[in-house]
């Protein structure tokens, strides 16, 4: 049973597409009904491992090489965002959230501004809910990039050097962030937004210095492929390795990329359009396989929709106002005596929803309850199953499949 | 030794190579007058066209920090002496960067545009204290220092709702 040659296990690499419920890894398995025999040994992954894409602990339980059951322990990171949140006031969010997904903070100050928007009721502006969508789009190529750049070097890098692709993804995110920098002036933290619009309006030249880095980027994805997915190497690491089936994902509320890698055609961006992509047409990625090759493929494809989508954007920002609201004086200029809203956005981790009860402190211009339902930990609850069958140098490929960010986990 | 692997590994080298003629990106750090307009790194509170501290001592700065590091001491009204009318000073002011968040609301919302943000970061101290920037120091740096292209009235023009210009108000080279 402990052959460290783990191909021959009669239940390693499940077929995708298996029936509900069939030959899905128990998460809660007992250990002690487990083979008597068995040579069971118990390994804590992290939490300072350079692999858990921050502070984060697994422990897996092994039969040999093999693992068994894994359990994920998150917290490392908690900062008690939630609570901050309600502590500030609405005007002074748009800072602190930047800091939850640091992977993406666009998104972030997107979601709870719309959430803020819906609560006290402001109508965004045709300018900055375009400028918004820009935003996004450009964030999610950023993202997806780390992502790329950081599962290569996961995997071991790939031929061709260690961590080139992580070298090349990381030299195209710069672009994006140049221009992000020219937009708001800073490069990760930019508190652009506010309730009722944008605080910053664009540049000149800044529409030309984005379609140059989208024709760069939109022109090195090929080469990402040539050292990825044409790699015989890098296909036998990611295929069929780490698969979530169609429904585990869908009970688990996994949602974004891995939701989509799995078969599941759900994005919100289409189905439940929020700033300008009422006016567009999102390409929705599909992959059926559920693997970690599969999450992959989506969050390529993802990168060539974004590209298009921003090219096709920025030819059309209408002219007006980017902000509803006069620029806040005072923290306390935003009031919500009362109502609470739950509302969503698709950041490039999933649906990061934000779920606000007013009237709170300070006359109402703080949340009573903010909380914040992040995709990434419902990532994190998927490695139960996803990582029972594999051995250990298939952990961090599954982890980094997944693109867990754990700021945003813990908060 | 099967095939895919030799072409894929040709096909991975061979962007490497590619890679090896492009301009590099990792050469020394990029230098701060290279950096876009925008570009923000420290502080400065300036002197209006007067030459009078432009600080009215106000506190609306230290009320909306979200990182709670400004203080502000308002030394009252009184007469200035420049022309006569009836100003309020302000005593102290102290800025902790080290809890500084960036955010630009403090620029935000000043009404003198008094205080701004730098294009060059501060120089690493030895203690703590060295990154708390105090009246003294903030004044220096308004007087030494490249400005950053903002003020307070310029990002509040911005995103004033009845706004219908395309540009945003850009402000003359090296604005201070
Ligand atoms: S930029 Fe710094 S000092 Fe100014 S309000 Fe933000 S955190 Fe406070
Ligand atoms: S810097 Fe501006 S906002 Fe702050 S106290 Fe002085 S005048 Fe008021």
């Amino acid at each position: 049973m402990s052959s460290p040659l783990h191909e021959q296990m009669p239940w390693h690499r499940r077929a995708p597409g298996t029936e509900r419920g069939s030959r899905r890894p128990d998460p809660h398995l007992d250990l002690g009904k487990y083979d008597p025999e068995a040579d069971l040994m118990a390994l804590n992954m992290g939490p300072q491992h350079p692999s858990t894409h921050g502070v984060f602990r697994v422990k897996m339980f092994l039969d040999g090489e093999v693992i068994i059951k894994a359990v994920p322990y998150p917290g490392y990171l908690h900062r008690g965002v939630e609570k901050l949140c309600e502590k500030l006031t609405y005007i002074q969010l748009t800072p602190i959230v930047d800091k939850h997904d640091y992977v993406a903070p666009m998104t972030n100050e997107q979601a709870i501004n719309v959430a803020i928007e819906e609560l006290v009721g402001v109508e965004v502006p045709r300018r900055a809910r375009w400028l918004r969508t820009i935003l996004a789009e450009m964030q999610r190529i950023a993202s997806h990039l780390l992502w790329l750049g950081t599962f290569t070097l996961d995997i071991g890098g790939t031929i061709g050097g260690g961590a080139s692709v992580m070298m090349y993804t990381f030299r195209e995110r710069e672009l994006i962030l140049d221009c992000f920098e020219a937009l708001t002036g800073g490069r990760f933290h930019y508190n652009t937004h506010t309730v009722g619009g944008n605080r910053h309006d664009v540049p000149s030249g800044w529409d030309a210095m984005v379609k140059r880095a989208m024709r760069t980027i939109g022109a090195r994805l090929s080469e990402y492929e040539a050292e990825c997915s044409d790699n015989e190497i890098f296909l036998m690491r990611t295929r069929n390795v780490g698969i979530i089936d169609q429904y585990l994902a869908m009970e688990l509320g996994l949602t974004g990329p891995n939701l989509r890698a799995s078969g599941v055609d759900h994005d919100l961006r289409r189905d439940e359009p929020f700033h300008a992509y009422d006016e567009i047409d999102v390409g929705v990625a599909v992959a059926r396989s559920g693997d970690c090759y599969a999450r992959y493929q989506v969050r390529m494809a993802e990168i060539k929709e974004s590209v298009r989508l921003v090219n096709l954007l920025i030819d059309g920002i209408p002219t007006g106002p980017i902000a509803a609201l006069r620029g806040a004086k005072s923290p306390i200029a935003i009031k919500a005596k009362s109502g609470q809203v739950y509302s969503a956005i698709e950041t490039p981790r999933g649906e990061l929803g934000t779920y606000i009860i007013g009237g709170g402190d300070q006359k109402g211009a703080a949340a009573y309850r903010l909380k914040i339902r992040p995709p990434s930990l419902h990532a994190v609850a998927a490695l139960p199953y996803a990582l029972v069958g594999h051995t250990i140098s298939d952990v961090v490929t599954i982890l980094g499949s997944l693109d867990p960010i754990m700021g945003e986990v813990d908060r | 030794m099967r095939i895919p692997y030799v072409t894929g590994s040709g096909r991975a080298l061979w962007v490497t190579f590619r890679n090896f003629f492009r301009r590099r990106v990792t050469e020394g750090i990029r230098p701060q007058e290279s950096r876009e307009k925008r570009y923000k790194a420290s502080f400065a509170l300036v002197h209006n066209d007067k030459g009078e501290e432009a600080c009215i001592g106000c506190d609306l700065c230290a009320k909306i920090c979200p990182s709670a590091v400004i203080t502000v001491t308002s030394a009252g009204k009184r007469v200035s002496p420049v022309d006569g009318k009836k100003r309020g000073y302000c005593e102290d002011f102290t800025l902790d960067l080290q809890a500084c968040i960036y955010c630009e609301l403090c620029v935000q919302v000043c009404p003198t545009d008094a205080i701004v943000m730098l294009r060059v970061q501060e120089e690493p101290g030895y203690s703590r204290e060295d990154l708390v920037l105090t009246m003294d120091k903030l004044y220096a740096n308004g007087r030494e220092k490249p400005l950053y292209w903002g003020k307070g009235s310029l990002l509040m023009e911005m995103q004033d709702p009845k706004r219908s210009r395309l540009s945003p108000p850009e402000p003359a080279e090296g604005a201070s």
